[in-house]
C-alpha cells in the first residue's frame, strides 16, 4: 500500500529531522531535565555549610541525653549505611576508609532489630563521643574488653570524623551538617555569649538553644534563636531528640511502665491488603504501587509527545509550503503520497525521541539509585510485561498521533503562517485539553462512568484508555474502541488528504472552516 | 507529425472563474515553445494541468503519447515560478533526491547529480548545503533537478526572472542543449527577448483563451511592417510623421509601425529632417509588439514592464 516514494519522503523528514539542532535538544532534555531535578537538589543539600549552633543547658542532664540519643542515630545510620556497602560486595566496601572495613563486614546479614541493638550497645560503650580518651585509659580496661578490636576501632573514628570526613562517605548522618559548639566554661551570661557568637559570619552560629529548667514540669523557659525562618531542620531535629528523652523521664517519673505508655500511645495503624484474581487477599506491593501511578505518567507522557510532534508537522508543513518546495515535489508525487511520508517520517522522529526517553528512564531506573546511594526497591519489570502498559501506550501513541496528525496537516496545508493556523488550531487544542483535565477523575476510578464515556470518543480513546490502564478495563472495550479508533483515523486521513490537495497550493487568504468542509465533501474527477 | 503534449479542450475552472476556457494545443517534439500572457492569463493552471498537479474539469490532456496521469509524472521535467530548496540538504543529495523521486535509482540518481553538478560548474558546491548558495547558483540547482532524469519533455515556468545576464546566457545555453538532445522544452516567460531569441513556436494565452498560436516568423509576419529606429535628438518631434501609424518611443529607440503603402525611402528621409538617425531597420514587428497588439491595453503594456 506504501509506495516506494512515500518511503523516500518518510526517510527524508526523518533524517532531515535527525539534522537538526531541536531534535537532540528534544531528546536531550528530558534525561537533563531529569538528572537536574534529581541530582542538583541532593548536590546543594550537601553543599550547605556545617551548621553550628550551641544548646544552654538550664538543667544538668538534658544536652548529655540529648547528646547520647543523636549519637545513637548516627551510629544506626551509620551502621546501614555499612550494611548497604557490604550487600554490594567488596569492591564498594574496599572504598571504605580502613577503619570501617572490619564493622561492615558481615553485616549484610544483620536484621534491622539487630541492628539497632548493636547501636545501642555501641552508644552506651562510649557515652561520650566527642572524648574518647577512655579507650587509651588503661584503668577502663573492663569498658575495653567489652568492646572488641573493630568497635574500637570504629568508635575511635567516628569519635575523631570531622563534617567534611562525614560528608565525603555520603552516609547521611547528622553530624555531616551540624557541629554543637561548646559554651566556654565559666561564661557568666551564656545567652548573651551566645547572641555576640550569632555574628553571622562562617565560623558563626547559626542558631542556639535554650533548655528551660524544669523540662518534666514544664516547657516554660525552652528557645530557640536563630535569624534563619526557612531551615527548620535543626530546630526539629533537637527538638525531637529532647522531647524523646523528656518523655521517657516524664513516664519514670510517673512510674508509667514504658511499655504500657506506648501501647496507649499507639495509633490505629490499617494493614492494607488487596484482592489476587482468586479473590484471595495479598499484600500490596511496590508493583501495585507502580500499577496505579504509571498509568497517569503514560498519559502524561502520551499527551506530551503526541502534542509536540502534531505541531512539529504542523509548521514543518506550513514550512514546506511557504518554501515553494512543495510545487515541484507535486510535479513528481501525488499529495497523497506526499503527505503520507511526511506524516511517516515525523511518526519515526516521534518515536525516536520517546523511545530514547523511555531507554534512559528504565536505564535510571535500574542503575540510578545504586549510583546515587538511594535504596530504592521498585520492580518496574511491570511496566514492560504486562502489555497493558508499554504495548498500549506504543499503540495508542501511534493511533493517537495519526488522528491528531491528521488534523494538523489539514490545518497546516491550509495556511500560509502559524499565526493564521493558531485561528484554526484553537477547537483542536480545546480538544486536547479536555483529556488531560480527566486525568485525576479517570485515574481514581478506572471503570466509572466518567471514564467508560470518554473512552468511546475517538479523540479521547488513546489518553483515557492509558488512563484506566490500572483498571484494567475489560477486553471488549479494549477491542471497540480501538476498532473505533482504527475508522476514525482512516476517515481523518482522507478527509485531510482532500484538503491536503486543495489547500497547499493556494495562497493569499486562508479558507474558512466552511469552505475546508466543502473540500472535504467535494467529489473528485478522476 | 509526433506531439510531445497535445490539450484537446480543455477547461478548469476555480469557482465561478474559468481560469482555462476550452483550450487545444499541439506541441511537436523537439522543439521550443514559449508560453507568453500577462499575469493571470491562465499559463500556471495550463502548465500545472499538464504536470497534473491539478486535473481539468474538461478535456483530455495527453503526454509523450498517454493520458496524463501520476505515471507521466515521471517523464516530465518541471521547474515551477515559485522555486524553493531544502536549506539544509546538500546540493547533490537535492538533485539525487529529486531524481529518486522521479523514479531514478538511488545509486544512478547519486552519480548523476555529482556528474550534472560538475558539468555546469557546480562541483565544489556538491557537498555544501543548499543555504550556502547564490540565488543564482540556487536557481541551477533547481534547474538541474529539473533535468537529472532526462525527461522528454521539460515544463519551464518563469525560468528567467530574477537572473543575472551570466545566468540568463548559461541557462539559455542549457534550454538549447535540450533541443539538441531531441527533448521538447515549454517554458512561459515575460521575457520577449528571450522568447524571440530561442522559441520556434509561440502560444500567448490571455483570460484562459488562446489569443495566438503558431511558429514565431509566422506570428510576427501576420502583423504589419515595422521599422526599428536608433537616434539622437528630441523624441517628441517623431510623432506625427505621414505614413507612421504608431509609434513605440523608448527614448534611444524606436519602433515605428507603418501605413499601408508607405515607402520606407520617404520614411527616412523625413526622419533624417527631424533626429540624427544611427540605424534604420526595416523588419517584422517585434514579439513586444504582436504581445501588446493581441492583449491590448495598456493593462499588458503595465505588465510587461513589471514582469
Amino acid at each position: 500500500m506504501v509506495k516506494n516514494k512515500t518511503w523516500l519522503v518518510a526517510i527524508r523528514e526523518y533524517t532531515e529531522n535527525l539534522r537538526t539542532k531541536t531534535f537532540w535538544i528534544g531528546i536531550l532534555s528530558f534525561p537533563v531535565i531529569l538528572i537536574i531535578a534529581v541530582v542538583v537538589p541532593s548536590l546543594l543539600a550537601k553543599a550547605k555549610d556545617v551548621r553550628r549552633y550551641a544548646v544552654i543547658d538550664r538543667t544538668d542532664w538534658l544536652l548529655p541525653a540529648i547528646e547520647e540519643r543523636a549519637q545513637y542515630d548516627d551510629v544506626l545510620q551509620l551502621l546501614k549505611f555499612l550494611q548497604r556497602q557490604a550487600e554490594k560486595g567488596e569492591s564498594s566496601v574496599a572504598k571504605l576508609p580502613t577503619a570501617l572495613r572490619a564493622m561492615a563486614d558481615g553485616l549484610d546479614k544483620k536484621t534491622g532489630k539487630q541492628l539497632e541493638s548493636k547501636a545501642r550497645f555501641m552508644t552506651t560503650l562510649g557515652k561520650s563521643f566527642a572524648n574518647l580518651q577512655w579507650l587509651s585509659k588503661p584503668q577502663d580496661a573492663s569498658a575495653k574488653q567489652d568492646a572488641s578490636a573493630q568497635t574500637q576501632e570504629f568508635l575511635l573514628w567516628m569519635a575523631s570524623m570531622s563534617p567534611e570526613e562525614a560528608r565525603g562517605l555520603k552516609a547521611g548522618v547528622k553530624r555531616e551538617r551540624y557541629q554543637r559548639v561548646d559554651v566556654p566554661k565559666g561564661t557568666e551570661d551564656p545567652e548573651a555569649w551566645a547572641r555576640t557568637q550569632m555574628n553571622g559570619e562562617k565560623d558563626g552560629l547559626f542558631a542556639y538553644f535554650v533548655l528551660g529548667a524544669t523540662p518534666l514540669e514544664s516547657t516554660d523557659g525552652f528557645k530557640y534563636v536563630s535569624n534563619n525562618r526557612t531551615d527548620k531542620d535543626l530546630k526539629e531535629w533537637i527538638g525531637r531528640l529532647s522531647s524523646e528523652e523528656i518523655e521517657a523521664r516524664r513516664f519514670a517519673k510517673e512510674k508509667i511502665d514504658p511499655d504500657v505508655a506506648r501501647r496507649i500511645q499507639e495509633p490505629v495503624h490499617f494493614d492494607e491488603k488487596q484482592l489476587d484474581e482468586e479473590g484471595k487477599e495479598k499484600e500490596v506491593s511496590s508493583k501495585d504501587v507502580i500499577r496505579q501511578w504509571a498509568p497517569l505518567v503514560f498519559v502524561y507522557l502520551l499527551w506530551v509527545s503526541i502534542f509536540t510532534i502534531a505541531q512539529l508537522l504542523l509548521t514543518n508543513t506550513i514550512e514546506e509550503k511557504s518554501n515553494r518546495i512543495i510545487e515541484v515535489l507535486l510535479s513528481s508525487i501525488s499529495p497523497l503520497e506526499l503527505m503520507t511520508g511526511k506524516i511517516l517520517g515525523i511518526a519515526a522522529t516521534g518515536l525516536t525521541t520517546i523511545g530514547c526517553w523511555i531507554l534512559f528512564f528504565l536505564v535510571a531506573l535500574k542503575f540510578g539509585p545504586r549510583m546515587m546511594d538511594i535504596p530504592v526497591d521498585v520492580d518496574m519489570s511491570i511496566l514492560i510485561s504486562d502489555p497493558s502498559f508499554l504495548l498500549s501506550f506504543v499503540v495508542y501513541f501511534l493511533l493517537g498521533f495519526l488522528l491528531y496528525a491528521s488534523m494538523m496537516v489539514g490545518i497546516g496545508s491550509a495556511c500560509n503562517s502559524i499565526k493564521e493556523a493558531q485561528n484554526l488550531m484553537s477547537p483542536i487544542m480545546v480538544l486536547l485539553m479536555l483529556p488531560l483535565m480527566a486525568m485525576m477523575p479517570v485515574g481514581q476510578d478506572p471503570n466509572g462512568t466518567l471514564a467508560r464515556v470518554l473512552s468511546f470518543i475517538p479523540p479521547f480513546t488513546p489518553f483515557v484508555m492509558m488512563n484506566r490502564a490500572a483498571g484494567p478495563p475489560a477486553m471488549w472495550e479494549y477491542v471497540v474502541t480501538t476498532l473505533l479508533l482504527v475508522v476514525s483515523v482512516a476517515l481523518a486521513f482522507m478527509a485531510a488528504a482532500k484538503i491536503f490537495r486543495v489547500g497547499i497550493l493556494m495562497t493569499g487568504k486562508p479558507p474558512k472552516m466552511g469552505e475546508i468542509f466543502r473540500w472535504v465533501f467535494a467529489k473528485e474527477r478522476q | 507529425m509526433d506531439y510531445a503534449l497535445t490539450l484537446s479542450h480543455v477547461t478548469k475552472r476555480f469557482g465561478a472563474h474559468k481560469a482555462v476556457d476550452d483550450l487545444s494545443l499541439a506541441i511537436p517534439s523537439g522543439s521550443i515553445y514559449g508560453f507568453l500572457g500577462p499575469n493571470g492569463a491562465g499559463k500556471t493552471t495550463t502548465i500545472r494541468m499538464v504536470t497534473n498537479i491539478i486535473q481539468p474539469d474538461e478535456g483530455e490532456i495527453t503526454v509523450l503519447g498517454e493520458k496524463s496521469s501520476e505515471l507521466t509524472k515521471d517523464k516530465l521535467g518541471y521547474l515551477p515560478e515559485e522555486k524553493g530548496l531544502y536549506k539544509k540538504m546538500k546540493c547533490a543529495e537535492i538533485l539525487a533526491y529529486f531524481g529518486k523521486l522521479k523514479g531514478m535509482d538511488a545509486q544512478a540518481a547519486k552519480t548523476k547529480s555529482y556528474e550534472l553538478l560538475d558539468r555546469y560548474g557546480l562541483g565544489e558546491w556538491s557537498d555544501k548545503r543548499t543555504e550556502a548558495l547564490s540565488k543564482g547558483m540556487g536557481q541551477k540547482v533547481q534547474m538541474l533537478a529539473t533535468l537529472i532524469h532526462e525527461p522528454q519533455l521539460l515544463i519551464l515556468d518563469e525560468p528567467f526572472s530574477g537572473l543575472d545576464p551570466v545566468n540568463v546566457e548559461i541557462l539559455r545555453d542549457l534550454i538549447l542543449d535540450q533541443r539538441r538532445a531531441g527533448r521538447t522544452v515549454i517554458f512561459s516567460t515575460h521575457g520577449m527577448e528571450q522568447a524571440e531569441q530561442i522559441c520556434d513556436f509561440i502560444f500567448l494565452i490571455n483570460g484562459g483563451k488562446k489569443v495566438i498560436d503558431g511558429p514565431l516568423s509566422e506570428v510576427r509576419r501576420s502583423a504589419e511592417q515595422a521599422v526599428m529606429l536608433d537616434y539622437d535628438g528630441d523624441g517628441s518631434t517623431l510623432r506625427s510623421i505621414p505614413g507612421v501609424v504608431r509609434i513605440n518611443d523608448s527614448g534611444k529607440t524606436a519602433e515605428l509601425f507603418l501605413a499601408p503603402g508607405t515607402d520606407p525611402q520617404v520614411l527616412l528621409r523625413d526622419l533624417m529632417s527631424r533626429v540624427k538617425v544611427r540605424r534604420f531597420d526595416q523588419r517584422e514587428p517585434s514579439l513586444h509588439e504582436v504581445f501588446v497588439r493581441a492583449v491590448g491595453g495598456r493593462q499588458a503594456a503595465k505588465d510587461l514592464s513589471h514582469g
